[in-house]
């Protein structure tokens, strides 16, 4: 029974809501761990869907079901310190709702169903809506309500593109279940033009909960404004979740012959919110808001490489990994400055380097890994995008991406050489401890392994996932 | 003969107009309540009867209570809680809202006729007046700074696309794809709530979205 593995949570969240605190926390990590176990028997083809016409293990949901549930896990060993020194008072609802938010991208993940897909992202902005409010600060009500507001028109308009995809096939009168598997089998038969609308709409429509510009201004509110684990999970896991939805029916666009058309928006798409990142990284003041920021760029990075093809959608996945382990551990090194210096501006903060080592070194190396150096892995995917890009002609989208790529890397520098060399006459608020920066070295160390080691079940797997879009490491 | 799926579809478009030169709250949820009825109502004098199947009567019927009760009983407790009654100062004017549903229809007429090959005939009305329904509820959440007239904005966009896909779904009557369009008033239910209890109300003294501007670049 795969679906297990979204039960699982359902279960132990809703227990959490109602034990003490302390057992709340245990729960939280035991769940956790259960839940990448569970995970990795569906890896290993031990389990199988109990209800196969909704749910499946494609080798893209597994791949991001496991990136998901390994930093679900490091993010809640790190959440049960956390919100020690924060004392926020409504505890439960965080645990029980980050463990509903793991359940529902674990859907997501494994859902097969177009409609089944939808319910899945719904729910989690449904259940992330709590995560966000939980300072219940003015900041953080307003980040939430425009959190609930434009997600909610983006899975409407999402919906309009299951209706127009229907339709298509109804037109071309092929009887199937509506399920993406076999829809891609039976891509031949759908009427194009439909096809076509129902994309843009997809597209639209999950590409704003996946934060693509101009759909992303949720974002940034909504990731500084959360508690340092929940903004972590919501960039690591929900926004690849998004991308799934954006991945499936690009999919079936391929397969229908209308490749060409789906890779130029994602290409165009992701594009732009490289471009819109990079203005907005430039001039930032928030550490916060510039990581979020930064989750926007390497979502545009990812929508590019899925669009050039080829050699770059490797990439792509590769840096679909990488951006989740090394951005959510700079969320969690993040919230170790927030608890330090008790402001998300960056120029209340400083002299990281001495006042808080121990985060300095996962913040610093976090802040290398993301903007593109080796020995972590983003330097590897970019370089494979960049040169998928090359291979197929791409000479101005690439010179583009790389102009926004070196910008990012000029603000963000400048914001992270004064926060951990410059001036800083404040004192530490709360010391940091072991719990809470062994989870970031973990997920960077993960990242370095894993770019120096790709065990070949996860090689097999990205294979899979990019032969059925036309890519391949052959270029 | 009359049409009474026509005429419910006249009804409909009436209602968008209303809602859009409305500025009276209470008045705006009542509107809603009204156009959620009759559009969920649509689906079953447009379908043959003999083709409606006991699973539709019965989504039919969830339809009505939440679109038509549920939601707007929500929205009217919130109207009540929050004590205000008008929106003030929208970001465009009354009658220029108005004049643009006119041009909403007009555009709906246009892109309605252009899908014509791949509908059947009695669709294209239910087409153009779905399309802009999707249009004016967009627009009102675009256009108002009241927290709750831009939820009314979401249902209204809320209730197009349920129209869209009653108009597309002649044959998908074999697989529910539209009754899960109700969903979606799950996450209006959040939004009211949030409005109700989530001291929208108490942190500011007006449920006013121009104040949630703090968080901007």
């Amino acid at each position: 029974m795969l679906e297990f593995i979204c039960l699982i949570p359902i279960f132990t969240g809703i227990f959490a809501m109602y034990l003490p605190v302390r057992m709340g926390r245990m729960i939280l990590i035991l769940t956790a761990f259960f839940h990448l176990q569970f995970v990795v028997l569906g890896w290993l083809g031990k389990i199988k869907p109990g209800l196969p016409d909704y749910f499946a293990a494609t080798p893209e949901g597994l791949l991001i079901l496991l990136v998901t549930s390994f930093i679900f896990l490091l993010i809640s060993i790190y959440a049960v310190s956390y919100m020690r020194e924060s004392e926020i008072q409504s505890e439960p609802i965080y645990i029980g709702c980050t463990l509903f938010f793991l359940a529902s991208m674990s859907m997501v993940a494994l859902a097969d169903h177009l409609i089944v897909l939808w319910i899945a992202v719904e729910a989690t902005t449904l259940v992330s809506a709590p995560l966000i409010f939980l300072h219940r600060s003015k900041a953080a009500l307003e980040a939430t309500w425009k959190y609930v507001l434009i997600c909610s028109v983006g899975i409407a308009l999402a919906l309009l593109g299951c209706f127009f995809i229907v339709m298509s096939m109804n037109i071309g009168s092929t009887h199937i279940p509506l399920t993406f598997s076999s829809l891609t089998a039976a891509a031949a038969k759908l009427d194009p033009v439909w096809l076509k609308a129902g994309f843009i709409f997809t597209v639209i429509g999950y590409g704003t909960k996946m934060g693509l510009a101009p759909m992303h201004t949720w974002l940034p509110d909504a990731h500084s404004e959360a508690p340092s684990p929940a903004s972590a999970l919501l960039s690591g896991a929900l926004l690849n979740c998004a991308f799934l939805g954006v991945y499936r029916t690009h999919k079936i666009l391929y397969a229908s012959g209308l490749g060409d058309y789906s890779s130029n928006l994602l290409i165009g798409f992701g594009l732009v919110s490289m471009f819109v990142a990079a203005i907005f990284i430039y001039n930032q003041s928030g550490y916060k808001r510039m990581l979020a920021y930064s989750s926007i760029e390497n979502m545009g990075i990812i929508a590019f490489g899925v669009g050039i093809g080829g050699l770059a959608t490797y990439g792509a996945m590769l840096h679909l990994i990488h951006h989740s382990l090394i951005k959510s551990s700079l969320f969690l090194s993040a919230g170790n400055i927030l608890l330090g210096y008790g402001s998300k501006l960056a120029n209340k903060t400083g002299n990281m380097a001495k006042m808080l080592p121990k985060t300095f070194t996962a913040f610093f190396a976090g802040f290398v890994g993301i903007s593109g150096f080796p020995p972590f892995g983003i330097f590897v995917s970019e370089l494979l995008i960049i040169m998928g890009a090359f291979q197929q002609g791409r000479y101005i989208s690439i010179s583009v991406f790389i102009f926004a790529l070196i910008f990012i890397f000029a603000g963000a520098s400048r914001l992270v050489m004064n926060m951990s060399f410059g001036k800083c006459d404040s004192e530490i608020l709360v010391d940091e401890n072991l719990a809470r920066v062994l989870p970031s070295y973990t997920l960077l160390l993960t990242s370095i392994i894993l770019c120096i080691w790709l065990p070949d079940s996860i090689y097999q797997t990205i294979i899979d996932v990019i032969s059925t879009i036309g890519g391949s490491v052959n270029g | 003969m009359i049409q009474i799926s026509d005429v419910l579809l006249s009804l409909t478009l009436l209602s968008v107009l209303l809602s859009l030169g409305s500025n009276r709250l209470m008045g705006l949820v009542k509107i809603m309540a009204f156009q959620g009825i009759v559009v969920s109502l649509i689906p079953f004098f447009i379908a043959h009867l003999n083709e409606m199947t006991i699973g539709g009567i019965f989504f039919l019927q969830i339809m009505i209570f939440t679109k038509g009760i549920l939601i707007p009983g929500f929205m009217f407790m919130a109207v009540n809680r929050v004590k205000i009654q008008r929106e003030i100062e929208p970001i465009i004017g009354y009658h220029a809202s108005v004049f643009a549903g006119l041009i909403f229809i007009l555009v709906s007429a246009f892109i309605a006729d252009r899908l014509h090959i791949s509908l059947p005939d009695e669709h294209v009305l239910l087409m153009i007046t779905a399309i802009t329904t999707l249009a004016a509820g967009l627009f009102l959440l675009m256009t108002r700074r009241k927290a709750i007239t831009q939820v009314i904005g979401y249902l209204m966009m809320e209730n197009g696309i349920y129209l869209i896909g009653t108009a597309l779904a002649k044959e998908t009557h074999t697989q529910y794809v539209v009754e899960f369009g109700v969903l979606l008033d799950l996450l209006v239910g959040i939004m009211v709530m949030g409005i109700v209890l989530h001291n929208i109300n108490h942190a500011y003294d007006d449920v006013d979205t121009g104040l949630l501007g703090q968080l901007k670049d």
